[in-house]
C-alpha cells in the first residue's frame, strides 16, 4: 500500500493496532467517512458504532479505544492541536469522546494519521511508538506503576525528546473508572473512564512524533479565514483578556456571584470564601507564567508554583470540584491535590464531585468515614486509595453514582447518566440544565455551553431563567459542539467565532463544499449516531433526566428559589430533534440524516 | 424592519473615546470601519487629523466629541472646538449640551450653547448627548425640544461616561419627542447585537458603540436561532435598572428608583441579574 500523500487529511492513515497479537496495520482514511462525520469525534463515534457488540463490557479487550484528530489538525488554523479519544465508557455505559490539548494531535497528524484504533488486550504492558509511518508496540513494564510525568519523560528519553506522549498514570492501570489520559503532563482526556479502558488494554501510553506538514487544500481561502479567525480572537473580550490573563479560573466569581457555584455537593449555590480561591487570587499568589496548546493565542492555561513545584493549572472546573464541592477554601491545597490527580491520571472534575458526594454521605450518617465538608486531612490519601482501588478508594473510584447507591442514597449522586456534573448549578440555568440532561456521553457542560449565552452574554445574554426557545438553542450548541469535536477544535474559541467560521476553516483546509447550515447538519448526524448508540445500550428517556435536588430551591445567592423546570422543555428538544416521546429519532429523521441503514 | 449585516453596520459609529488611547488603536479602528463600511469613527478631537487622512476618499465619516464628557464648559470653547475639528477633517460632531443649565431649566442658555456649536461646525451633523441618566423623563423631553429648535440633526442618549447608557425606553421617548425628522442616537452600553436591534425597535437611527465589529460579527449568530431575542426580563432594559446613587443627584436616583414601586413588572423584580 502505498504511502498516503497527506496533502489532504482524507488521505491520512488509520491505524489498527491490535494489543492482543501485538500487530499494527495502516488503512486508508474512508472518504466517505470523512465527507460524513469530518474527523475526531465523528469518525470515532461510527467506527465504534459499527463495530462494537451491543452491551459489552468497556473494560473488556472487546472494547476499542479510538485516538482521532480532525481534519483542521496541525494547520494553521488557532488552537487545532488537541486529539480526541473515543471509546465506551466504564463509568457511563453510553458512547464517549473526551479530548485534550497539548500537541499531541498536532504531531499524530504530521505522521499521517487520521487516528488510531486500539483493539484487544496486551498480555503485558505495553505503549505504542509511532514515527511518522513507523509503528512499534514496545514493552512498557519499566513505566508501569510510574505516574504520568515520570512515565512521560522516561518514554522521551527512550524514544525522542521531540515526541509527544499520552500515557495513563496508576489509576489507569488499576481501571479506576475516574482515570483519566494524560498528555504534556498535564492536559487530560478527562472524563469518563477513558483511562481505565487503555488501562484495560495494557496499554501505558502512546507515543508519537511526527514530522510532516499537514498540507492544505485551499492555502488562499485558509490563510483569509485564519487571519480572520485570529482577528476575532483578538477582538473578543473573553479571549483577549479574562482566559489569558485569569485562565479559566475567571469564571469562579462570575458564577458564585450568579449563585450557581455548587457548594458542599450542590446543597448551596454561593461558597463564601469563592474569593480566595478565584482566578484573582490565583494570579496573585501561585502564577508563574500562561501555558498555550499548541497553535493557541488564548493561552489560558497556568503553570502555578505549589511548594516550590512547578506545576500544570488549576482549571476552574478542578478548583470547583476539590474546593468549593467539597468545601474547602485553600487554593495551595487544592493546586497540590490537582497536581497529584494528574500524577495519578485522575479525572479531577469527578473525584472531587465523587469526595463530596461521599462527604454528604457521612454528613447524613449514611457512609461511616472521616469525611468532613471543609476538612482537608486524609484527602490526599484518599485520593491515592482511589489511584491505587484501596479501601474507600475502591468505592469511590467507581464513581458518585455507584457510591450513592451502595450506600443507600443515590440522589446524592450528583451526576448524569453517571458522568458527574461539573461546576454550574442547573437550577440557575435553565438551557444549560436541558444540555446536562440530554448529553450523550451524560453530565457534561462542554455538548451545549449555555454558560455563554446565559451567564456571560456571548454572544448575546438571553434570560437564563426562561425555558421557551431553550431546546432549540441547545440543539444548536449541541449540534455544533459534535462538528467541532470533530474538528478537535478547542471549545472557547465558540466565545469569538460563529458556526460559518467553523465551516469557512474546514472548507479552507479541505476543499469541502460546505457552509454553517452544512456544518451543523454534520453535527446533527453525529449527535443522533451517538444517540442511537446509546439506545442500543439500552439506555432510554428515563436516562434523560437530573438528580432529584435541582427540583428543590436553592436557599439563598444568586440563584435562590430556582428549580430546573425540565419537563417543560424535554418534549419540545425531543419534538425539535426529531424523535418520537421516548427520545428515540423517528424514520424519517434518520433518512434525513443519511444515517437510515445504520 | 428587515435588517441586513450591511444596514446594521451603516447605522453604527465604531466608536472610540477613551483617554489613554494611542494612535495605534485609531488606525485599528479606521480600518475597521473601513473593512465594514460603519457610518463613523467616533473620536477624541485630537485624533480627528489622523482619522481623516486614514478615512480619505472612503465611505466612512470622521465624528468628534465636543465639550466631552461633561458638557460643561462655555459655549465659545464648544465652538472653538468644534470649529477646529471640523477644519481638520470631522463631518460630525457629537457635542455635549449644558446639562446643568437644562437641570436649571434655563431653556435659553442650553438652546444658545447648541445653536452656537450648530453655528460653528459649517455642514457637519450636529448631535446632541443628553447624558440622560442625569436626567428625568420630562427634562430628556424637553432637551430634545431645544436641541431641535437650535437646529441639531440628532439627539443622542449618553456619552458612555455618564452614569447610564442608552435604554430602549430613552430612545423610544427621544423618538416619539423630536418625531421622524430628526436623527436619534442610541450610545453607551451598547455591546451586543441583541441590544442593537432593542434600541433600532425603540426608534433609533444610529448607534454609538465601542464593539461595533462584535456588533456586526455576532450579527451572523442571528440566522442560527429566534432564541437570541426572547423577550427579557423588563428590569434588564429598563434605566431604573441602572441607577446608581454614588453616580447621581440623590433626586434623579430616587426618581428612577421610586418609579419601580409603581411598575406593573414589580413582581419580576426580584434577583440580581
Amino acid at each position: 500500500m502505498s504511502k498516503p500523500s497527506s496533502d489532504q487529511y482524507s488521505d491520512a492513515w488509520i491505524l489498527h493496532v491490535s494489543l492482543s497479537d501485538r500487530t499494527v496495520r495502516r488503512e486508508p482514511f474512508p472518504h466517505s467517512l470523512f465527507t460524513n462525520f469530518l474527523g475526531g469525534r465523528g469518525l470515532g463515534v461510527k467506527l465504534l458504532y459499527d463495530r462494537l457488540a451491543a452491551r459489552l463490557d468497556p473494560l473488556s479487550p472487546d472494547n476499542l479505544l479510538v485516538f482521532a484528530v480532525g481534519p483542521v489538525t496541525a494547520t494553521a488554523v488557532p488552537t487545532s492541536g488537541r486529539f480526541a479519544v473515543i471509546t465506551k465508557s466504564p463509568l457511563t455505559g453510553t458512547i464517549f469522546d473526551s479530548n485534550a490539548g497539548g500537541s499531541f494531535g498536532a504531531h499524530l497528524r504530521r505522521a499521517g494519521y487520521a487516528a488510531i484504533m486500539f483493539e484487544g488486550r496486551s498480555s503485558s504492558p505495553v505503549y505504542l511508538w509511532l514515527n511518522n509511518d513507523n509503528a512499534e508496540i514496545h514493552d512498557a513494564s519499566n513505566v508501569w506503576g510510574t505516574d504520568t510525568r515520570l512515565t512521560t519523560r522516561r518514554l522521551l528519553d527512550e524514544t525522542d525528546s521531540q515526541a509527544q506522549v499520552a500515557c495513563i498514570g496508576p489509576a489507569g492501570e488499576n481501571r479506576v473508572k475516574l482515570a483519566a489520559i494524560i498528555t504534556d503532563e498535564h492536559r487530560a482526556a478527562g472524563r469518563g473512564g477513558v483511562g481505565a479502558v487503555m488501562g484495560s488494554k495494557n496499554l501505558k501510553a502512546v507515543v508519537v512524533h511526527g514530522t510532516g506538514k499537514a498540507a492544505v487544500s485551499n492555502e488562499q481561502a485558509l490563510n483569509k479565514a485564519v487571519e480572520r479567525a485570529r482577528r476575532l480572537i483578538k477582538k473578543n473580550a473573553v479571549t483577549d483578556k479574562s482566559l489569558p490573563v485569569y485562565g479559566t479560573a475567571v469564571l469562579v466569581s462570575v458564577i458564585n456571584e450568579h449563585g450557581m457555584l455548587p457548594t458542599y455537593n450542590f446543597q448551596e449555590g454561593t461558597f463564601n470564601d469563592a474569593e480566595g480561591v478565584s482566578g484573582e487570587k490565583l494570579l496573585e499568589r501561585l502564577y508563574v507564567r500562561q501555558y498555550h496548546c499548541y497553535g493557541c493565542p488564548i493561552g489560558c492555561g497556568r503553570i502555578s508554583r505549589v511548594h516550590g513545584e512547578e506545576v500544570g493549572g488549576p482549571e476552574y472546573e478542578t478548583i470547583w470540584a476539590l474546593g468549593p464541592q467539597c468545601g474547602i477554601n485553600d487554593l495551595e491545597w487544592i493546586a497540590a491535590a490537582n497536581h497529584r490527580c494528574n500524577l495519578l491520571g485522575i479525572d479531577t472534575i469527578s473525584m472531587g464531585s465523587t469526595i463530596g458526594c461521599a462527604m454528604e454521605l457521612a454528613q447524613k450518617g449514611k457512609l461511616s468515614a472521616p469525611l468532613r465538608f471543609g476538612q482537608t486531612d486524609g484527602i490526599f490519601e484518599l485520593i491515592d486509595d482511589v489511584a491505587f482501588g484501596r479501601g474507600l478508594g475502591a468505592e469511590l473510584g467507581e464513581g458518585s453514582r455507584a457510591t450513592a447507591l451502595r450506600h443507600g442514597a443515590p440522589e446524592l449522586a450528583m451526576q448524569v447518566k453517571g458522568l458527574e456534573i461539573p461546576a454550574y448549578d442547573p437550577r440557575g440555568v435553565q438551557g444549560h440544565a436541558l444540555g446536562y440532561a440530554t448529553s450523550n456521553r451524560g453530565g457534561c457542560h462542554l455538548r451545549s455551553y449555555l454558560i455563554g449565552p446565559e451567564i456571560m452574554g456571548v454572544p448575546v445574554i438571553v434570560d437564563r431563567d426562561r425555558t421557551e426557545g431553550k431546546p432549540s438553542l441547545v440543539i444548536l450548541y449541541q449540534n455544533l459542539s459534535a462538528s467541532m469535536d470533530s474538528l478537535v477544535l478547542c471549545r472557547f474559541t465558540n466565545f469569538a467565532w460563529t458556526v460559518d467560521d467553523y465551516a469557512d476553516l474546514l472548507a479552507g483546509c479541505t476543499g469541502l463544499q460546505i457552509d454553517g447550515p452544512g456544518l451543523l447538519a454534520l453535527g446533527e448526524r453525529i449527535w443522533n449516531l451517538e444517540r442511537l448508540f446509546n439506545l442500543r445500550e439500552g439506555l432510554s428517556s428515563r436516562d434523560d433526566k437530573l438528580p432529584p435536588r435541582f427540583s428543590t430551591p436553592l436557599p439563598e445567592g444568586g440563584s435562590r428559589n430556582r428549580v430546573v423546570n425540565l419537563e417543560e422543555m424535554l418534549p419540545k428538544y425531543y419534538a425539535l430533534r426529531g424523535w418520537d416521546k421516548e427520545g428515540r429519532p423517528t424514520k424519517e429523521r434518520l433518512k434525513r440524516l443519511g444515517l437510515a441503514k445504520v | 424592519m428587515d435588517l441586513t449585516v450591511e444596514r446594521l453596520a451603516k447605522m453604527i459609529d465604531h466608536t472610540e473615546l477613551k483617554p489613554e488611547t494611542k494612535r495605534e488603536k485609531i488606525k485599528q479602528l479606521c480600518e475597521e470601519a473601513l473593512t465594514y463600511h460603519f457610518a463613523t469613527v467616533c473620536i477624541n478631537p485630537v485624533h480627528v487629523q489622523y482619522a481623516a487622512e486614514l478615512l480619505k476618499d472612503s465611505d466612512v465619516k470622521v465624528c468628534c466629541v465636543i465639550g466631552f464628557p461633561f458638557g460643561a464648559t462655555m459655549s465659545s470653547v464648544k465652538a472653538f472646538e468644534a470649529r477646529e475639528a471640523v477644519k481638520l477633517g470631522a463631518q460630525e460632531v457629537d457635542m455635549v449640551m449644558n446639562i446643568g443649565a437644562l437641570r436649571d431649566k434655563n431653556n435659553d442658555l442650553v438652546r444658545s450653547d447648541i445653536e452656537t456649536v450648530v453655528g460653528a461646525s459649517g455642514s457637519a451633523h450636529i448631535k446632541v448627548i443628553l447624558e440622560t441618566g442625569f436626567l428625568t423623563d420630562d427634562e430628556k423631553k424637553q432637551a430634545c425640544v431645544l436641541a431641535k429648535e437650535a437646529g441639531a440633526h440628532f439627539v443622542k442618549t449618553s456619552t458612555g461616561f455618564g452614569p447610564m447608557g442608552a435604554t430602549p425606553h430613552d430612545v423610544k421617548l427621544m423618538r416619539e419627542t423630536v418625531g421622524a425628522s430628526m436623527g436619534v442616537k442610541a450610545a453607551g452600553g451598547i455591546r451586543t447585537f441583541k441590544d442593537a436591534l432593542r434600541m433600532i425597535e425603540a426608534g433609533a437611527d444610529r448607534l454609538g458603540s465601542s464593539s461595533g465589529v462584535a456588533l456586526i460579527e455576532d450579527f451572523r449568530w442571528a440566522q442560527y436561532s429566534d432564541a437570541w431575542t426572547q423577550p427579557d426580563k423588563p428590569c434588564w432594559t429598563c434605566p431604573s435598572r441602572q441607577a446608581n446613587l454614588a453616580k447621581q443627584p440623590k433626586e434623579i436616583y430616587l426618581y428612577y428608583k421610586q418609579r419601580c414601586l409603581t411598575c406593573p413588572d414589580r413582581d419580576q423584580n426580584i434577583f440580581n441579574d
